[in-house]
This record gives structure tokens, sequence and C-alpha cells, in this order.
């Protein structure tokens, strides 16, 4: 009875309908971007499905007799296939290419390969279901807590409230509590629409994406049940409760990002694109047996194929390519250290601030952080080996390249892995939100 | 409308909120933010184009260190060329962190320009930008809805308007006062951080470069000093036709959102959901169709390669390609790189068009929107916008164009006509002086009139909302009502 009178008194108000109506709305309107992110991913892996095949037709085709020269032409493609959860929290999957195409020859020199975007939607960032979780439902909460205690003071109902109740604490909870479930319904219809336009699987990591968004909600009410207790007035919870959320969501972010950038540079990355070219390059002018020798010693199993050191041939060639790879393998290590003390830094600070955490927890289970992009890209260079043993012993042989079954070589797919531990994802929203909590107690004792 | 009267609503105004110990809470905090957002940009700013230096030095060296060799192999050892930001780019990182900073150049082959920040990123990067712009544009509206959302809303409630206007004082007055006075304390925030990048220009004066860098201050400081006026009447304007200063912050707020956040976002997104990017495949398959139709060097059997051979043998009357008076696989390098630079030229323009007609949403989005207007003038302006980064590609094209036709005019006239093809061992070389006879690139700022150019129509809409916003004070105190 109680519960259904909070109720009517809660959506009573035009501004809250308004702003229930358009959170759905921008909800819906996420999921419709996302479902369209996924689409060109399926649209790109059927494209890169039928032109492979006419790809190797036409090279056979022309070189048929020169396998070393059709390798220098042919790609492979490696697929990098999203989890449909990456439709609701698109992460790092916008500006990494998720279908790479490589050649046999110097890896590092194709693996940062970006594809073709915009800078100036990646600046803007992407409007998707998780944009609409962590930065406008923590606004709809301040709009529908802010003046849950001062109203009735404002209103004189505070005192009438004061005598009647049994309990003040168990008033001011009750009137939340019909907000959280608000809330939770818009979450769960948004959900439903999720599920059914994204076709996602009812897995475990679905009910961690969307548990982990109740659990946010919930730290942004027992941060609003802290600065109401204070019992201000209406203007100045607003005001207090949008700062948090300026300083939690933009200005906090920002900074740390500005520090682990400042603390953190790459200049990694560019030494390794110098060292790559220099490894390869460089080799043109050298000792061939010396170059032959260096690919000897890291694959021992092609030293039958001896020393062939007059004129141009592919052994040679291609160990010159080999060297690419392996004379950058110091700078690459670098690189690679960089990126995972970056990575730790910033999940560590993130573990702290909830937003931050739940952006890269949902990135982390749809797929799309940056670790697993960095997972990607080793196993795009475990595909890449596999095709570099597979076609050497071939070319150095110099088969014809009608002996080789190309369709049989066709797409390969890759599949992220999640490793987010259950405790460690729940865990920092958990604490922020009972640390917010035990803030609370003692200003409810003066209530 | 006397000055007077409007001197002193604006002076009162600035009494009346700087007289609260909490707006000089607010002023420390935005200083610090200033301070901290300064020293973490310039920091990055030089440690970045020294890792930029540095390592164009360090290509460069190692290009110029090849031995005598055959020059087709020099064309496809290459050169990088690093983007250098501007100095400007301290004040605002614009599209800094997305463009990508290296781009490897060799002969027959378009690279990607790779190594971007957000590439590295965390995906932390995607909650913004903590940069001195941000402060301005995002951060400093806000203080300015706060300290202002009252102005005149609870002069209404507590009944001193009507005594004010009983006296003799008008609307106009009073709102152009207090415009003026929150303007005024708007730049107690916005002069500090002028005098930081004032600062910082005279600190990395560079006269070998001629990028106009006070002229473009000076744009930017008049738009910022334009918007944050805008700002201040909004907030007057606001605060005048609400009957509550409550209900004048929440609409204040809602606006906030509404134009820095939500529209935004919404108008890149509809960009990119009109027109859409075709896939790296599609993109590449174009070009390489186009390509085979025109003339594949690859094919032995191509026709046009076949028609031009015959044409070249009939002008030099020769029947082999070892008795012409040049290297022939240089002459048809040439031609390829001829037609498939020009193939891909035309295929990126239309690229970038499809590129510029998502952002063309954005663009004129600024007609409604005073938020995104002042961005577009404040990332154009310093040199960090989407056109600067265009250009630069295509100043890189130039030169990896120039870089490959070089060195194929090398193989025609240095190497002897009698060889047919094959590029390696220390038979048939040009000598090293030649590699350094090629320049380095030289990454060369943009030009102002082009950033003028792409900045025009936000300029102009800034001078529209400032018009506009006049009006609207005008209007606004005809219709205004005491109660």
């Amino acid at each position: 009875m109680l519960y259904k009178l909070f109720l009517q008194q809660c959506i009573r108000s035009k501004e809250v309908w308004i702003s229930l109506v358009l959170i759905t709305l921008l909800g819906i309107v996420g999921i419709v971007i996302g479902n369209k992110h996924l689409q060109r991913q399926q649209d790109a892996i059927a494209e890169v499905k039928t032109y492979q095949e006419q790809h190797f037709d036409r090279q056979v085709s022309l070189h048929n007799d020169d396998l070393g020269l059709l390798l220098y032409y042919a790609k492979f493609a490696y697929i990098n296939t999203l989890n449909p959860l990456a439709g609701l929290s698109i992460g790092q999957s916008d500006v990494h290419p998720t279908v790479k195409r490589i050649t046999i020859k110097t890896f590092e020199a194709q693996k940062y390969d970006t594809d073709l975007v915009n800078p100036m939607n990646l600046q803007s960032g992407n409007l998707d279901l998780s944009f609409v979780i962590i930065y406008l439902f923590p606004l709809l909460v301040i709009v529908l807590t802010f003046n849950a205690v001062s109203e009735e003071t404002e209103t004189g109902t505070w005192r009438l409230v004061a005598i009647q109740s049994k309990s003040k604490l168990r008033f001011i909870i009750s009137k939340l509590l019909v907000r959280l479930i608000l809330l939770y319904t818009i979450l769960i219809f948004l959900f439903f629409i999720a599920k059914l336009v994204l076709n996602l699987s009812m897995d475990v990591q679905f009910f961690w994406v969307f548990g982990l968004s109740m659990l946010y909600i919930l730290f942004w009410f027992t941060v609003s049940f802290f600065i109401i207790s204070f019992k201000k007035s209406s203007g100045f919870n607003a005001l207090l409760l949008l700062s948090v959320w300026l300083v939690l969501i933009i200005l906090l972010p920002a900074g740390i990002n500005a520090y682990v950038t400042s603390k953190y540079p790459m200049p990694e990355a560019l030494s390794t694109a110098i060292a790559q070219r220099d490894g390869y390059h460089v080799k043109w002018d050298t000792d061939k047996r010396a170059t032959i020798e260096k690919f000897y010693q890291h694959y021992p199993q092609f030293k039958k194929y001896g020393y062939p050191t007059d004129g141009f041939n592919w052994l040679w060639y291609y160990a010159m390519q080999q060297m690419g790879d392996d004379d950058s393998k110091k700078q690459q290590d670098a690189f690679n250290k960089k990126i995972t003390l970056r990575e730790n830094k910033s999940n560590q600070i993130a573990s702290i601030i909830p937003n931050m955490h739940l952006q890269l927890a949902f990135n982390q289970l749809a797929g799309t952080s940056m670790s697993q992009q960095l997972e990607y890209l080793n196993a795009t260079d475990a595909f890449h080996e596999k095709l570099r043993l597979f076609f050497y012993p071939k070319i150095f042989e110099g088969k014809l390249a009608n002996t080789i079954d190309w369709n049989q070589l066709v797409p390969e797919y890759y599949k992220a892995k999640t490793t987010l531990k259950p405790t460690k994802a729940i865990a920092p929203l958990m604490i922020a939100s009972i640390v917010m909590i035990l803030f609370s107690i003692p200003m409810i004792k003066r209530l | 409308m006397q000055w007077a009267n409007i001197r002193l609503f604006a002076g009162h105004f600035w009494r009346n909120a700087t007289a609260l110990k909490s707006f000089y809470l607010l002023l420390l905090i935005f200083i610090l933010l200033t301070a901290y957002s300064a020293v973490s940009g310039i920091k990055n700013h030089i440690t970045q184009n020294n890792i930029r230096q540095e390592h164009q030095v360090k290509a460069r060296q190692s290009w110029e260190a090849n031995p005598d060799k055959h020059p087709h192999r020099m064309a496809h050892f290459g050169t990088f060329a690093f983007r250098i930001q501007p100095t400007l780019g301290i004040f605002d990182y614009g599209l800094e962190s997305f463009t990508g900073s290296t781009v490897f150049l060799e002969a027959h082959r378009q690279n990607s320009v790779n190594f971007s920040e957000a590439t590295f990123s965390t995906g932390m990067l995607r909650f913004g930008e903590l940069s001195l712009a941000l402060l301005l544009q995002l951060v400093l509206p806000l203080i300015l809805f706060f300290t202002g959302f009252s102005s005149v809303a609870r002069d209404k409630q507590n009944g001193t308007l009507k005594i004010l206007l009983s006296q003799g004082a008008t609307w106009r007055e009073l709102l152009f006062g207090k415009s003026i006075g929150l303007f005024a304390i708007s730049l107690l925030f916005f002069i500090p951080i002028l005098l930081v990048v004032i600062i910082t220009l005279l600190l990395f004066e560079n006269p070998e470069i001629n990028d106009f860098r006070w002229l473009r201050l000076f744009i930017i400081g008049t738009s910022y000093l334009i918007f944050l006026f805008m700002i201040s009447s909004i907030t007057v304007i606001v605060s005048a036709i609400s009957n509550a200063p409550k209900n004048a912050l929440l609409r204040l707020l809602g606006i906030w959102l509404l134009l820095v956040i939500l529209l935004p976002k919404s108008a890149q997104a509809m960009g990119n959901y009109w027109f859409p990017t075709p896939s790296k495949l599609a993109f590449q398959s174009a070009i390489e169709k186009e390509e085979i139709q025109k003339g594949d060097s690859h094919n032995p059997n191509d026709p046009h390669y076949n028609h031009l051979r015959d044409s070249v043998f009939a002008v030099h009357n020769v029947t082999k390609v070892t008795d012409l008076p040049f290297n022939y696989s240089g002459f048809v390098m040439r031609e390829g790189e001829k037609i498939t630079s020009a193939l891909y030229r035309k295929h990126h323009a239309k690229l970038v068009d499809i590129y510029k007609n998502q952002n063309d949403v954005t663009r004129f989005s600024s007609f409604i929107n005073p938020f995104t207007a002042i961005k577009l003038v404040s990332m154009t302006m310093s040199g960090t916008d989407f056109s600067s980064y265009i250009d630069f590609q295509d100043k890189t094209d130039d030169y990896r164009y120039q870089l490959s036709q070089a060195m194929n005019e090398l193989q025609m006239e240095y190497i002897s006509p009698k060889k047919e093809s094959g590029s390696e061992g220390k038979a048939h070389v040009v000598g090293h002086e030649h590699w350094e006879d090629f320049q380095d690139f030289k990454h060369e700022p943009i030009a102002f009139t082009n950033s003028m150019k792409q900045a025009f129509p936000a300029l102009l809409s800034i001078l529209f909302w400032a018009m506009g916003t006049i009006g609207l004070l005008l209007f606004i105190s005809k219709r205004a009502k005491a109660i």
C-alpha cells in the first residue's frame, strides 16, 4: 500500500516521466548502434570469404610456376569474431580491425595496420548501451532521488512522517527502494530488447553484464542516500550529486588517462617499426650466407635446403623477411611490456572508481578490451607462423602453385577468451557501495 | 537603457557572487585543474614530439647509411613520416589521440597511419581527455550555470525584483547587467588559461615554422570570449524565465547534458549511420579491380603494358627491351606507380568524402549547438582537427610518390638497359650519394587559410549565436514578468 503511494508520488511529476522515457529511448538507440556495429563486421566477414577464393584463383592463374612470387602477394584472412555482447560494449573493437588479412612476409610490419576509421567518430565515442548505463543511468538516479527527503521538508510533510511512521530510516529506504525498482525495471526491459535485437545468448557473460549493471545502479543509490541523509535543501543535493557525477565520470577518468599516458609514453612502438624495416631491408646488401645461417638458427628443420647464394632465390628472400621479425624482437618485447604496464595501471586505478571499473569489466566480458586485442594479435602471430611453416618447404622445393589445395585455405576464426574473475569483477562495486553505506550510518542516526 | 544602471547591476552581481566562500573554492579547484592539464599537456607535447623527431632522425640515418644499391631496393626500403603535434595542440588535443602518428612510406603501397594513442589505450580514453580546452568547453559552462542560475530567479522569488523594477530599472538593463556581471566572472577562470597558453607559445617560439600561431590564438581567444558571453546570457535568460532558482538550475543542467554530451554524440552517430564507411577489403579490392582493368604491371600478358611496350619500341626503333637507351623495367614501374597512385588517390578522396559527410552532420549541428561550434573552432584553429590529419596524409602520400618516382628515374637513367629485371646483388647499383640527395620528409603544419576555410561554418555559427543571444536578451526583456 505504502509502496504504491510512493510509486504514484514518484512518477507524478512530468520531468520524471520525460527522463524515464528518454533513457529508455536512448537505451534502444544504443542497442541499434551496437547492432549496426555487429552487422558491419558480419558483412566484412562475408565479403572476405568470397573474396579470398577469387583472390587465390587469380594468383594461381598468374603465378602458377612461381610459388614464392605468389606468396609475396597472397593474403590470408584471420577473423576476430565478435561476441554479440560487443554490441552492448563496443569498447576497443571500433579502433582495432576485427578482420585481418596477412601475407607470410614480416609479420611485424602488418601487425598494427589499422582499419578504415574516421577519427571524429572515435573521438565522439560510441553511443552504445554501456554508455547509457555508465553515464546516463546515474543521472537518472540523481533526478529521481535528490529531493526524496528534502521535498518532504520543503512541503512541510516531514514532521507528519516523523510522527506517523515507525522508523524514519525505513521510510526513506522504502522511498528509495521504489525508485530503485523502477530503474531496475527499465534496465531489465533494455536488456530484454538487447537480447532480442543482438541475438544474445543467455550465458554466464550475459548475466555478468546484467548483474554488474544492477550493482552499479545500486552504488549510485548509495551515493545519493549518503548525500540526501544530510537533510539539506533540494538545490544543494542536486548540486552536490551532480558535482560527484562530473568528478567521477568526467574529470577523474580524464585526469587518470592523462596520468597514464604521460607516465608510460610509447616510443617503443616507433622503434619497433624502424627495427623491423631495417631488419629485413638491410639484408639485401649483406652476406647471403649469413642471412640464411640466421634463418636456420631459427628453423633448423630447413637446413636441408642448403645455402643457395647465386642470384636471387626465394629461400634467401623469405629468410630476409623473417629477419624483419627476428631482428626487431627486442623492441617488440619492450613494446608489449609497456602496453601491459599501461593496462595493469589502468585496471589498478579503475578498481577504486566504479564507472571506470564497470567500463573495463564490460569490455572484458564483451571481448573488446585492450588485453584481448593483444591476445588476438598473438593468435594472429601464431596463425602467421602456421602459414609460414606450411608454405616455406613448398616454396623452397620449387613446387607449382596448383599442387596446393587452395580451397582448404579458408579464412580462419578467433574467439576472444574472457578471463574475468567473478570476485574481482564484483568486489570494487560491492566495496564502493558498502563504504557509502557505512558513511551514511552516522547520518541516519541523526535523522 | 542607461549604462550606469547596467554597470550597477553588473557590479552588484559580481560582489554577490564573489562574496561567497564556496566561489573561491570553485575557482581554486578550477585553477588547480588548469595547472594540472597545462603541465600534463606541455609534458606530453614535449615527450611526444621528441620521440617523433628522434625517430625521424633515426629512420633517416639508416636511410642514408645504405650502400650503393639498386634504386628499386631503396624504393622499398622506404622511409617513415612522423606527425609533429602543433604547439596549440597543448591547448586543444582535438583528434591527436585518435589519428595515429606514424606512416611507413614505400613504393606502390599506401600504408595506413598507425600507432594512435587510442590503439594503446585501455578504453579509458573514451571518457575524455583532460585538456585546457575541455575545461573551457565543458567545466566552465557548468560553473557559470552554478554561479548564475539564481541571478534573476531569486530576486523574483523573494520579491526584490518588483521593487527594483518599480524604482525605475528596466528589464533590459537588468538582464544585460547581470549577463555582463557573470561574463566578468567567467573571465576570472578564462584569463589564467589564456595566460598559460600565451606563455607556452612564447616558450615554444619557433621562427622557422610560420603557422600563424598568434593569429590562430587570437581567433580562438575571441571565439571563447563570445562563447562565454553567450553562456552567461543564456544562464541569466533561463534564470529570468524560471519562477524558482531550483527550476532554473535543473533546466540549465538539462541544457548542458543535452548540448555537451547527448547531441554531439548523436550527431556523429547519425552521420556514421547515414554515410557508412566501406570495409577495408571493399576499399582495397575496388582499387585492385580498376587497376586490373587499367593495366596491371604484374600480369605478363597485360594489354595496357603490351601496347605501351610496342609503342616504345616503335619510337626507338628497336625490337628488344635490352636495346632501349634506358632501363625498361624502371620505365614500367614509373608507369605503374602513376596508375596505382592516381587510382588510390581517387578512391581515397572518395573515402575522405564519406568521412566529411559524416562529420558534416556534426559541423551543421553547430548551428543548433554552440558547444559544438566552439569545439570545432577550437580544434580547427589549434591544428588538431580532421582537416589537419587529412592534410598530413596527403602530404605524406605526395612525398611517397616523389620518392618512388625519383627511384624509378634513377633506375631508368643509371641501371644498364641490358639488365632485364632483378634488383639484388652488387652488379647493377646506383651510388649511395643519391640517397642523401633525396630530402627527408618534413612535416609542414596545415596552412592557415585551410584551417580558416574549415572553421568558417563554425565561426559563422558562433557569430549567429552571439547575435541570437543578444536578440534573445532583448526579446525576453520585453516579455518577462516580475512575478
